[in-house]
């Protein structure tokens, strides 16, 4: 790297490094504004409505549920994923509540919950106000599941209580008790797991689907995807299964782990498949196990050569060249960091820019196993984003950004298409369903097509409309 | 006339439209421009200030909010230290106001946030408003209510000399059109058709200087049924402020909107200039309906459901039933106000017609009286669509938010335009549900 304005960054150096500094408490943002990313009880909502004829009954005042429901159910599920309306039922907690306590009005709502909209389960969301209340939503919930026909659960979700990630990690926790003793191992059957999908806006369906199709080409069959709108009869079974496996080693993990060791059920340890040799790693590491390697390896062949084409373009294209990949609202960091390792593999010298210590605090089991397995990138954070920590376009940081990818000789930027560094823009947005899926060898040709727009197009003029919109006309 | 009386929704066990007392009090507090809003609250109910964020129309590149994110640590040893550090850390932004929200956690631990506004109030430039709005406290119009409420007690404390022919406008945000701005800047354009002068709205895009002129209006105009009934009061009994068309529907509808235009006029005296408005504005509607002709005249006497807020749906009754000649059947309100009710019943009684009403609906309340009505058309949001699945209702016009249809513009319900933007939802549905779905044969080339 080099012409980088100094002033402009605050970190440089590989991954390893930064996590060594976050881990020494070091790089804590100075604003107490910056980042803002979802509660516990967002997180806890996304896993626990992504299991079909669920009730989750907020214990709280109508403000929490809201968001989600108005937002994530009507909007994300209803209309985009063909979910039907499904309840968001809330205590609705006011000041009386407050003073005297929740728990007899909780146990009201647990019965008319079950008597209104016959659920397959209820679970019990606390939030701020019942839990510093010390409502006791375990206790109703035992109560409770003595006078109702469906099961009741209740998780502790305050969202004082934890950051983003500890939302998701106790809610798989807590759907582990519906997980019954095992009547049969089925073989060839696994759990794909760690999804919050259903009526949750998280995880893109498309790379789903590519991981399924290929799964199935194996013949492997798939009992849930936890919690990707999955049944609670489906989560009853899934001991039945030979092991566990992920898209993401990221949201698997945890419930993998808990899989493994309370259940002894194997869980597949990879990262997520983008490019061709995370792909290859993916499938393996979950048909090897099952005794599925040679149809797998059969699969992989027939694959990888209807990509031969897009594998040896992303080769020639990439190999020598920088490729700064931005970590922004999307594709995420996780994703970024697997870019960093499929462009790696095809030659390019890969920089990540903008990975925010927060990130690194809130995803470290994850990043630990990325480094682990030899992903350990260039990394770069400005000042802008840093200071402000706001994940939003920002102008400082955008101007940043074009300083930094100036520094680089013959970059190509992977990022989205609301940055506008003066190289080749590969817009990897998940917003954008035309270029879907990114993983698997269906996301391999998408990549490459993509990239393969930005070199063909580079000397187009940038909308200065769109530019002005996100940073001003300061910039321009 | 029904198998069983739609359902009145239960304290225990809501699924509610209406968000909690936090976010009426950001939406509030968001539309006084120059300012920032620093919740006082875990990080996620942070979501509900960007919520308001949003629906105040804010510009990111002009408004920032903040959060002091408060973890257990706060919770169980007070989050009052971390308050301060953030707003002396808000010097940084240039502002001329902070308004400090406080939410549920901090609110029942006992962080006195009007306390520690004070202490810090002679460290910064900007003026520092607490609002103590935690979620608990209401509904998102009682939010509303208590950030205009701290707003007039210390932005507008003191009394002004009183301008000839002006009004205040109060809670236009309190409106579920979804580009409810639309509708403020008709009353806006319409007053100053009048020759009267707004001195303040409470709020969009309101500066400070506004605020403190608060007291000078001649008259208050609410421009909700749902919020603001308080602050009128406030301004009624501290300034002597006139209320305006307090009996009267928002201007949605020909009625409606003659009603109110002629109530203005009397009030000030220019009577001749409203019936003008009102002449030249049915005049348009009628020759542009004429041009285009809404498929609206087919719907003759079809029992038809409003599931809104008050602000919207109280006035579209009126309109339904005289203007689109449909028969209501349900009037599902979202909020609960006594003022509101008493206005919809004698709306009601005025019009002579006998639907079931649910005041204070939630979700759950409203699919099954929608079941137990079974109307044939459903004014309403995108939440009465997919609530609709199953009982055979044909067209769900979504005029209230949320609704699926983007728009980039803004469109106003009240007034003469309002009228042929609403014929334009209904018309738009219904181009929808006669659309083909399938070819019946492929075509050769």
């Amino acid at each position: 790297m080099n012409n980088c304005n100094s002033d402009d960054i605050v970190f440089h150096g590989t991954l390893q490094q930064l996590v060594n500094k976050v881990e020494r408490g070091e790089m804590v943002p100075k604003l107490q504004a910056s980042h803002a990313p979802m509660c516990k009880f967002f997180t806890s909502f996304y896993v626990i409505s992504g299991i079909r004829h669920v009730v989750p009954l907020v214990h709280g005042p109508t403000g929490c549920p809201l968001w989600v429901s108005d937002i994530v159910r009507t909007r994300e599920c209803c209309e985009f994923r063909g979910v039907p309306l499904e309840p968001t039922a809330c205590t609705s907690l006011d000041e009386t509540n407050v003073i005297y306590g929740g728990e007899g009005k909780l146990l009201e709502a647990v019965r008319e919950a079950d008597a209104r909209y016959n659920p397959d389960l209820i679970v019990i969301l606390s939030c701020c106000c019942s839990g510093i209340i010390g409502d006791d939503v375990e206790g109703v919930a035992r109560e409770a599941e003595k006078l109702v026909r469906a099961p009741v659960l209740a998780l502790r979700s305050e969202g004082f209580g934890g950051d983003f990630r500890s939302g998701y990690e106790d809610a798989f926790e807590l759907i582990m008790d519906l997980m019954e003793p095992p009547k049969t191992t089925r073989k060839g059957t696994i759990n794909l797991i760690g999804a919050r999908m259903g009526p949750s806006l998280t995880e893109f369906h498309d790379d789903l689907d590519e991981v399924t199709r290929l799964l199935r080409a194996v013949g492997i069959k798939i009992n849930a995807v936890i919690a990707g709108g999955c049944t609670v009869d489906e989560l009853r079974r899934a001991r039945e299964v030979e092991l566990n496996a992920s898209w993401c080693y990221d949201w698997g993990q945890k419930l993998g782990d808990a899989m493994e060791a309370r259940f002894g059920i194997p869980y597949s340890r990879t990262g997520q498949p983008y490019g061709l040799a995370a792909t290859v790693e993916w499938i393996m590491g979950i048909a090897d196990p099952l005794g599925l390697g040679h149809v797998a390896e059969r699969v992989i062949r027939d694959e990888t050569e209807k990509v031969r084409s897009d594998v040896e373009y992303l080769q020639r294209t990439l190999d020598g060249r920088t490729a700064v990949i931005e970590i922004s609202e999307f594709p995420g960091p996780i994703r970024a960091l697997s870019i960093a390792r499929m462009v790696e593999e095809c030659g390019a010298h890969a920089v990540v820019v903008n990975v925010h210590p927060y990130t690194i605090k809130e995803r470290m089991p994850s990043i630990k196993f990325l480094l682990e397995n030899g992903v350990n990138p260039e990394v770069i954070l400005t000042k802008g984003l840093f200071r402000l920590g706001s994940f939003r376009s920002s102008r400082e940081t955008e101007r940043e950004l074009e300083a930094t990818v100036r520094g680089f000789d013959d970059p190509i930027f992977f990022g989205n298409a609301a940055r506008y560094p003066d190289c080749p823009v590969v817009n990897l947005t998940l917003l954008n369903p035309m270029y879907l899926p990114h993983y698997g060898f269906r996301g391999i040709h998408n990549i490459a097509e993509l990239l393969r727009h930005a070199l063909d197009n580079q000397g187009l003029p940038r909308s200065a409309l769109f530019r002005g919109m996100l940073y001003g006309n300061e910039t321009n | 006339m029904y198998k069983e009386a739609p359902l009145t929704p239960t304290e225990a066990c809501l699924d509610p439209y209406v968000r909690c007392a936090l976010s009426g009090a950001a939406q509030t507090a968001l539309g006084v421009r120059g300012s920032a809003v620093l919740a006082h609250a875990p990080q996620g109910c942070n979501y509900l200030v960007d919520g308001a964020f949003s629906w105040q129309d804010c510009d990111y590149a002009q408004t920032t909010t903040l959060c002091t994110k408060l973890c257990e640590d706060e919770i169980v040893h007070g989050g009052e230290e971390l308050l301060a550090r953030t707003i002396l850390e808000a010097k940084e932004l240039e502002i001329s106001a902070l308004f400090v929200l406080s939410a549920c956690g901090p609110e029942i631990v006992g962080d006195d946030i009007v306390a520690v506004c004070e202490e810090t109030q002679p460290k910064v430039d900007f003026k520092i408003i607490p609002i103590e709005c935690a979620g608990f406290r209401g509904s998102q119009y009682d939010g509303i209510d208590i950030a205009l409420e701290a707003m007039l007690r210390t932005l507008a404390a003191t009394e002004r000399k009183t301008i000839p022919n002006s009004v205040c406008l109060v809670a236009p945000h309190a409106n579920a059109n979804p580009t409810w701005m639309a509708d403020l800047a008709w009353v806006q354009d319409v007053l100053a058709k009048l020759g009267i002068k707004v001195v303040a709205t409470l709020t969009h895009e309101t500066p400070l200087s506004e605020l403190a002129n608060t007291s000078a209006a001649e008259c208050v105009l609410q421009l909700s049924h749902d919020a603001g009934y308080k602050a009128v009061s406030y301004l009624a009994d501290t300034f002597g402020i006139e209320p305006l068309c307090v009996d009267t529907p928002l201007p949605v509808g020909l009625t409606n909107t003659r009603r109110w235009l002629t109530a203005l006029g009397k009030r000030f005296d220019v009577e001749q200039v409203t019936e003008g408005l009102i002449a030249d504005g049915e005049r348009m509607v009628t020759e542009t309906c004429r041009r285009r002709w809404p498929v609206a005249r087919f719907f003759y006497r079809t029992p038809a459901a409003i599931v809104a807020d008050a602000t919207v749906g109280i006035p579209l009754v009126r309109f339904a039933t005289e203007e689109m000649e449909l028969t209501p059947t349900l009037v599902a309100l979202r909020s609960v106000r006594a003022e509101a009710e008493r206005l919809l019943n004698r709306e009601l009684n005025d019009l002579r017609v006998t639907p079931h009403t649910v005041c204070g609906t939630d979700v759950y309340a409203t699919r099954r009286s929608l079941e137990t009505v079974r109307p044939r058309v459903v004014f309403g949001s995108t939440i009465e669509r997919h609530a609709c699945e199953g009982l055979d209702v044909p067209y769900v016009f979504e005029v209230v938010r949320p609704v699926r249809h983007f728009r980039l513009l803004n469109r106003e319900y009240f007034g003469y335009r309002g009228i042929l933007n609403l014929l334009e939802c209904i018309q738009n549905e219904w181009s929808d549900r006669w659309r083909s779905k399938q070819r019946r044969y492929a075509a050769h080339w």
